[in-house]
């Protein structure tokens, strides 16, 4: 279960963000993505948590290795599909997948906020300006 | 090599080699042409190997299995229908490419002219051989495609785009109305094959049994007649004459407006001998062939009376076409077949008489042109054979087949009784006479008459041989086929309409047949031709002043009218869907999905704060949270650009710590550096950046973002707190699998690194990918700047 102050601090966020993203100057924009994916990643793994309390790096030896950890209960062993899985057991790590797409993620928006800036920058020296409504106003 | 496989590289071949064309023109530079010369070539040939196979009685069907799975599969079906149309084709093309040599100036792009011919000759080849309905569909629309970017070649005339427009318009909807004619031929039969049907009687029994019938008729024969500009169609033929002269020789006089036909003859053995298809087929025709007839008289552009002669002869083989009764489905079949063929070879080398005089000339006005035939005598006689044959005289080709016309007419008047028996007969000999009239037009307006010296060249002489020999042996071919029409009848049109009409067939075809009813009826259209000629100047006088004051009797007028309305409420709509700025579409976005959220929420009455919430957390982690709200405040909030984008850097570097909590080490570990790396970038970019535009936000807009924002942060909030409710998935989570294969399959304890290495090694590929893209296009925008200034 989620520490109702992380969702606070998440939620909090993705408002700033918003808030930035409707304003007229170009380079208050780019902030405001910034925030928000900041904000995204942050609301991905933090729903990866469940009741994990390890890090997903394993242990053991590489011969016998200790592989028995597992994310999350589920309650399939008490329905219908009993017979073909087993009972989860014990709850062990946070869920590797979702760190897996974030790590991706902030690596991709690294590229997309370098390729915006240039974009603003190469605007800001065509036309002189930042704010996207005088821009509108130059292209006709 | 197996046949079918001979007729798939007669396909394929142009396709290939158009797309090679810009590579052998950096090799032949101006002589492009005779590549394409040579392809089409190569084309025709492999179509005449073929050819003794049907000429023999038989047909040839093959097929590459494309997508199995979906049923999909790439089949051709040739019989002596689609090897006459793809003979035409093949033929046609290399005389008009080797003509246009001489025609297109170097200075034009002429790859792309070649290109597009190419393409369109695969294409039209591939339609005619296709053994499904869908593939034929296919290719179908991608004649319309390549006869559209042909006729807009010149595309910085605006008539040219005006016409190239209303072809593509007007051909791809009739395309798509065959379509779903199609889509209902498959509900009856259950098959998108052609041959299938073909060659199943009781599947024929079934189509004229099924209710379906006549609409499934109605909207294929839409397709025909859109493609063929039969009846109100007809009007994107004229504007099509925008296209360089030999495009219109070859594609809208001798090929593509085939099509329609080759569809007519093809569905015929479906739908032939019911009241409906004469109705429909001979009916559009003989409208179609009289009106546009009568319409050439005031035509003042030599190309443009080709146009409506070319309109009004594929009524005439549609006409013939549609003769069937119960007992003999196809009257008229072997006749149109002939006339098919003679109307490619005659009409073409008018075309290209009309190309030569334009050439020579440089005026298609007919009120310009006068007393050529001394200074282009070659042309002259071309001329003549051409109109001869298109007026029905003998011994042309063209005479053959209006005397077949005439017979056929005759034979269905007859078996439809009074008062059929006078009137078919009758409308035919009206086409005939009006015919008559504008080929004579033709030569007397061009080559007869006072030489007039304003507005034209001094000296006018016939062109070089590369533009006269293709003419010249079109014009050899419409004599040969005239005095030994046996030739073209055993080789294709017995094959054709013995597929048609599905039983084997031996035409005699002689000039002099004895004194027949027929030959009285041409005598009296001669008659009756050279008497309206007399008064060519006053019927188009006439059609002049009634179109001056009735503007609104016109198909054209119609459509004009559609096209402007549609242009207007697409300009309407799409000024309220899309004002041009971003904040609009964002708070769009935005709310669509706040509304998302909360209709469901409000519907199903549910507690948007939980009972359980979890509290509990250790001091540190709240600084952190705290600091984080305060860093993306003050990057809000701060004017100037350089202490907002610190304090962008401070929120960054905040929630790797945070990522730390968060049992996230890889990820805290990546978000240092990439933040730091993004701070630097940002530096490097707003130190080139003076700030010179500081937002002032209006209390209403202030207000209005705040309410978005603030929306948005609940919606978020909500999610958040009662996805977590310890939701448990119905599904095993994949997570465990890459906990517990981790080590013996790939080798690594940390699950998270494997998981980007390994087992989804293709997402890292990915995003390396969208690095690289990223860093070009940050590369080419710097570099872009050197080119202004």
């Amino acid at each position: 279960m989620n520490n109702t102050f992380l969702s606070l601090t998440i939620a909090i966020l993705f408002g700033i963000g918003t808030f930035l993203i409707l304003r007229r100057d170009i380079v208050k924009v780019i902030i405001g993505l910034g925030i928000l994916s900041h904000a995204v990643n942050v609301l991905i793994v933090s729903v990866g948590i469940f009741d994990g309390t390890r890090v997903p790096i394993l242990a053991g030896s590489y011969n016998e290795a200790e592989t028995t950890g597992s994310v999350f209960n589920d309650n399939l062993a008490e329905d219908i599909l009993s017979p073909v899985v087993q009972a989860g057991t014990h709850i062990d790590y946070v869920d590797p997948l979702v760190q897996a797409l974030v790590l991706t993620a902030i690596v991709i928006s690294l590229a997309t906020t370098a390729f915006i800036l240039i974009l603003a920058y190469r605007i800001h020296e065509e036309y002189g300006t930042t704010d996207i409504r005088e821009l509108r106003r130059l292209w006709g | 090599m197996d046949s079918s496989t001979i007729v798939m590289l007669a396909i394929f071949i142009p396709f290939i080699f158009a797309f090679l064309v810009p590579v052998a023109s950096k090799l032949l530079k101006q002589r492009i042409g005779w590549f394409a010369v040579a392809i089409a070539l190569l084309t025709l040939f492999l179509i005449l190997k073929i050819t003794p196979i049907i000429v023999h009685g038989d047909t040839i069907y093959g097929e590459i299995v494309w997508l199995p799975t979906a049923g999909l599969t790439f089949n051709v079906y040739a019989d002596g229908l689609s090897v006459l149309i793809g003979l035409l084709a093949s033929g046609i093309g290399v005389i008009i490419m080797t003509y246009s040599n001489g025609y297109m100036s170097t200075k034009e792009d002429l790859p792309r002219y070649y290109q597009y011919l190419l393409l369109f000759m695969g294409s039209m080849i591939g339609m005619v051989f296709s053994a499904n309905t869908i593939q034929l569909f296919i290719f179908w629309e991608l004649t319309s495609f390549t006869s559209f970017m042909l006729i807009g070649y010149w595309n910085d005339k605006p008539e040219s785009i005006y016409g190239a427009t209303k072809a593509l318009v007007l051909t791809a909807i009739g395309g798509l109305v065959m379509l779903a004619g199609f889509l209902l031929l498959q509900v009856i039969t259950g098959t998108f094959d052609i041959p299938t049907i073909l060659h199943d009687e009781s599947m024929i029994q079934a189509i004229h049994g099924h209710e379906l019938f006549l609409i499934t008729l109605v909207l294929i024969f839409i397709g025909a007649a859109a493609k063929s500009a039969q009846g109100p169609f007809y009007i994107w033929l004229p504007n099509a004459m925008e296209a360089p002269t030999p495009v219109s020789a070859f594609l809208h006089s001798a090929t593509m407006v085939k099509a329609g036909i080759y569809l007519v003859a093809r569905i015929h053995p479906l739908f032939a001998g019911t009241d409906a298809w004469f109705i429909l087929v001979s009916g559009t025709g003989m409208i179609t062939m009289v009106v546009a007839g009568f319409l050439a008289f005031r035509q003042t552009d030599i190309k443009a009376i080709l146009a409506y002669s070319t309109i009004s002869q594929l009524a005439y083989i549609m006409t013939m076409y549609g003769y069937t009764t119960y007992h003999e489905p196809g009257i008229g079949v072997a006749a149109a077949t002939f006339h098919l063929v003679n109307h490619a070879t005659f009409k073409a080398s008018l075309f290209l008489v009309a190309g030569i005089v334009a050439h020579e000339a440089a005026t298609r006005d007919i009120r310009k042109l006068g007393g050529l035939r001394k200074e282009m005598p070659l042309t002259f006689i071309i001329a003549c054979i051409g109109a001869f044959a298109m007026a029905g005289l003998p011994p042309f080709n063209g005479f053959l087949s209006k005397e077949m016309f005439y017979e056929s007419s005759l034979e269905m008047g007859v078996a439809l009784g009074s008062p059929f028996t006078l009137l078919i007969p009758a409308i035919a000999v009206m086409g005939g006479v009006l015919t008559f009239a504008y080929s004579i037009k033709f030569i007397d307006g061009i080559f007869f008459g006072r030489r007039q010296t304003r507005g034209l060249p001094e000296h006018i002489h016939d062109p070089p041989a590369v533009m006269l020999i293709p003419a010249a042996f079109l014009a050899a071919l419409v004599i040969l086929f005239g005095l030994f029409p046996s030739i073209p009848v055993h080789a294709v049109v017995e094959p054709t309409t013995a597929g048609i009409i599905r039983e084997d067939v031996e035409l005699h075809i002689k000039m002099w047949h004895g004194f027949t009813t027929p030959l009285m009826m041409t005598i009296i259209t001669f008659m009756i031709g050279l008497g309206v000629y007399t008064k060519y100047g006053a019927i188009a006088a006439w059609q002049d002043r009634f179109n001056l004051r009735y503007p609104k009797i016109s198909v054209n007028y119609y459509y004009d009218l559609l096209v402007q309305n549609a242009q207007a409420s697409a300009r309407t709509i799409s000024s309220i869907t899309q004002p041009g700025t971003v904040k609009t579409y964002m708070s769009a976005l935005i709310l669509t999905v706040v509304v998302l959220v909360g209709i469901p929420i409000i519907l199903l009455g549910a507690d948007i704060i939980p009972q359980s919430l979890n509290f509990d957390i250790a001091v540190y982690e709240v600084l952190i949270m705290l600091f984080m709200v305060i860093a993306g405040i003050a990057a809000a909030l701060l004017p100037a650009y350089l202490p907002a984008i610190i304090a962008l850097s401070a929120l960054g570097y905040l929630v790797s710590l945070l990522f730390i909590y968060l049992k996230a080490p890889d990820l805290a570990l990546t978000q240092i550096l990439v933040e730091t790396l993004s701070t630097i970038i940002f530096l490097l970019v707003i130190v080139k950046m003076p700030q010179k535009f500081r937002e002032s936000i209006p209390t209403t807009t202030l207000v209005r973002d705040l309410i978005i924002a603030g929306a948005v942060a609940s919606t978020v909030f909500i999610i958040l707190i009662n996805a977590t409710q310890g939701i448990i998935p119905p599904f095993e989570s994949l997570s465990h699998y890459f906990i517990e294969n981790s080590i013996t399959l790939a080798g690594g304890r940390n699950v998270v690194n494997v998981i980007i290495v390994d087992f989804r090694g293709y997402d890292t590929l990915g995003e390396i990918s969208v690095l690289c893209v990223a860093a070009f296009g940050v590369y080419n925008l710097i570099h872009s700047r050197g080119n202004k200034t």
